[in-house]
């Protein structure tokens, strides 16, 4: 047939691609003081130009978002490290700057956070392999009885609760197959079919807040503020509960339910074997480990080898496990870290926020602005993506404006911009959950956008009063 | 998005027109291949194969004047260049060895009779898509809207 013509396709993908490596070709190659930064150096130029290319790459996504993280990490190493390409090592003295050590830029693929997060991989991928997270739901969600209103409130809860430890996607994916043989069975023109199907997405972009594992922007987000896995969920967990609570009321009232009565049936049948036995005890092992570290004295990242260490040698997951690993996460988040590093080394981030005039703002009015950008990009854009790009520019304010020291100084704006990452849950392209919930046909994009903008900028404000809060019960003095 | 074909072989003309439109509500992701004999088919996927483009789903008669549609799905089944590809075989004149062949040295993932019913045949196709894309690691989230979403849901889960 016409199999040769349908080949010839013109794509948007090359427009985007030829974009995305222009604009930075055009910074590096422009004169260093065509670029309005007092005391810009020439690696900092290059630094400016990769960011670029990797804003674009990550806004317009022509590759895939773990590719560009690469990228990151490759260019770092060709451009501004000591093993870069020989015409690229040397410049005007007075001018050219530092290089980067290559062992530095090539570290942040094992850096203690993503170890951190491969800690978290391998209990997910036990717990799932030896059906914990069916078992788990099937025990956790019988209080919660027939009602629909209370139906829903578990079906959050447990959502919530399972994407602190698993990856937003899969505790979503796990709970619409619990949820939509049901559906099949209720009305189609009960409204409240919207609610339980939004439900779950929303829970589990707001669970993954609830531990520094629970989503990659909080990994991110740790890199540039020092906090244990306890004190993380010390204001983590109780957040998540209020903007959950907050979450379902908005549901209840956009969505009310007409059926009186909702029953879920999970097919969890529990097994008691020695491996899964094992996996239940080291899973909350290393909790426990975790939020006690400042009893036995190790850190966060060491505790995430427990159960690396343990699955292995037990075998509870093998070579054939390991492939499953999300290598593409954990690189996303690397080249995040890269990006940042680069900036901070460089002194990029530093001379950056010092050549834009602050002084109109308030501190306050600074943390709530760098909070809505941050949300407005995570509805367009991936979470991850937008923390790692965000992040860098916004630590650097944070350290180098003296006025927010007594808002909490870095920690206060780095946390608000973390947050407000996850919180981008309005369409469906905003996250994976989401669109899977879009697909499932109950939803439209006008109800997702409606209840999803609401629970964003409710969350941004209980965020921001939570962080005044915590300001003012001295948290960040003691970080 | 990647290119994914389905293929569609059936020797009679208005049988062909029948199963590919039933299938009418992938087109737009998926474009499909309408072959009359299976000499057509070889030249079109090695076609896709040189083009570097993705064979998700082939579905095939089985009584052809050239060659018949299980000694082609073997001949599939043993090509190292579609493994990944699905096979069903769609036909009303199988004899009870040409199944139990189709079965063990094609690997057929799914199995119609003739007449077919047009959700059934939808409902499978959907499903093999969706198989495909996951375990060929093609980014699903542009596919959404065609996939199935309980295989979906148990290959997500696992991550």
């Amino acid at each position: 047939m016409d199999f040769k013509k349908r080949l010839r396709q013109p794509s948007s993908k090359q427009l985007k691609a030829a974009v995305a490596i222009l604009v930075p070709l055009f910074i590096l190659l422009i004169p260093l003081h065509w670029i309005p930064i007092p005391g810009l150096t020439v690696v900092e130029q290059r630094v400016i130009a990769i960011f670029f290319a990797a804003a674009l790459l990550w806004v317009l996504e022509p590759i895939p978002i773990y590719a560009t993280s690469i990228l990151v990490i490759f260019l770092e190493l060709l451009l501004i490290s000591d093993t870069a390409l020989l015409p690229f090592r040397e410049g005007p003295p007075e001018s050219f700057g530092e290089l980067m050590h290559y062992k530095d830029i090539m570290a942040t693929l094992a850096s203690p956070i993503i170890l951190l997060f491969l800690g978290g991989f391998f209990l997910a991928i036990a717990a799932t392999k030896y059906g914990l997270d069916v078992q788990l739901a099937a025990v956790l969600l019988r209080p919660f009885g027939a009602k629909p209103n209370t139906v829903m409130l578990g079906l959050m809860s447990i959502t919530a609760l399972f994407s602190m430890f698993m990856s937003n996607t899969a505790a979503t994916a796990m709970m619409l197959s619990i949820l939509s043989p049901i559906l099949r069975e209720v009305d189609r023109q009960d409204r409240g079919r919207v609610a339980l199907v939004l439900a779950i997405p929303f829970a589990a972009n707001i669970g993954g807040l609830g531990t520094p594992i629970g989503s990659p922007p909080n990994a991110i987000g740790l890199n540039y503020i020092n906090l244990s896995f306890g004190q993380w969920m010390l204001f983590a967990v109780p957040f998540v509960v209020l903007i959950l609570l907050a979450s379902w009321l908005v549901l209840r009232r956009l969505f009310p339910f007409e059926m009186k009565e909702i029953r879920l049936k999970v097919p969890g049948k529990p097994r008691s074997n020695f491996k899964t036995r094992a996996v239940y005890i080291t899973f909350g092992a290393t909790i426990l480990l975790w939020l006690t570290d400042v009893l036995h004295g190790i850190n966060s990242y060491t505790i995430a080898l427990v159960p690396v260490a343990v699955f292995l040698v037990l075998n509870i997951i093998n070579k054939e496990d390991l492939k499953q690993i999300s290598w593409e996460v954990l690189w996303l988040v690397s080249g995040g870290i890269a990006l940042g590093l680069a900036m901070e080394r460089t002194g990029l981030a530093a001379h950056l926020v010092h050549s834009i005039d602050f002084s109109g703002l308030t501190p306050a009015l600074m943390v709530l602005l760098v909070g809505t950008v941050a949300l407005v990009m995570a509805n367009f854009m991936s979470h991850t993506a937008t923390a790692n790009l965000l992040l860098p520019i916004v630590s650097a304010l944070g350290v180098s404006l003296p006025r927010l020291a007594e808002w909490g100084g870095s920690g206060a704006i780095v946390l608000m911009t973390t947050f407000a990452c996850s919180l981008g849950m309005s369409l469906p392209i905003s996250t994976p959950p989401n669109a899977l919930a879009h697909a499932t046909g109950e939803v439209n994009v006008p109800d997702m956008t409606k209840a999803g903008v609401l629970i964003g900028v409710i969350g941004l404000v209980l965020f921001f009063l939570m962080l005044l809060g915590m300001n003012q019960f001295g948290f960040f003095a003691h970080i | 998005m990647e290119k994914i074909f389905l293929l569609c072989i059936e020797d009679q003309r208005e049988v062909l027109n029948a199963v590919v439109e039933d299938l009418a509500i992938f087109e737009e992701a998926f474009p499909i291949e309408e072959c009359e004999s299976v000499a057509e088919a070889i030249t079109v996927i090695e076609d896709i194969y040189d083009a570097g483009l993705h064979l998700a789903v082939v579905i095939s008669d089985h009584v052809m004047p050239d060659k018949n549609g299980i000694d082609f799905l073997v001949e599939l089944h043993q090509d190292e260049r579609f493994r990944a590809t699905k096979k069903m075989l769609l036909t009303g004149l199988a004899t009870h060895a040409d199944t139990i062949n189709a079965i063990n040295n094609a690997a057929i993932d799914r199995y119609i009779a003739k007449p077919w019913d047009k959700e059934m045949l939808q409902g499978y196709v959907r499903k093999l898509l969706t198989e495909y894309i996951l375990e060929s690691g093609i980014d699903y989230q542009p596919y959404l809207k065609w996939l199935d979403q309980d295989t979906l849901y148990q290959k997500l889960r696992k991550y």
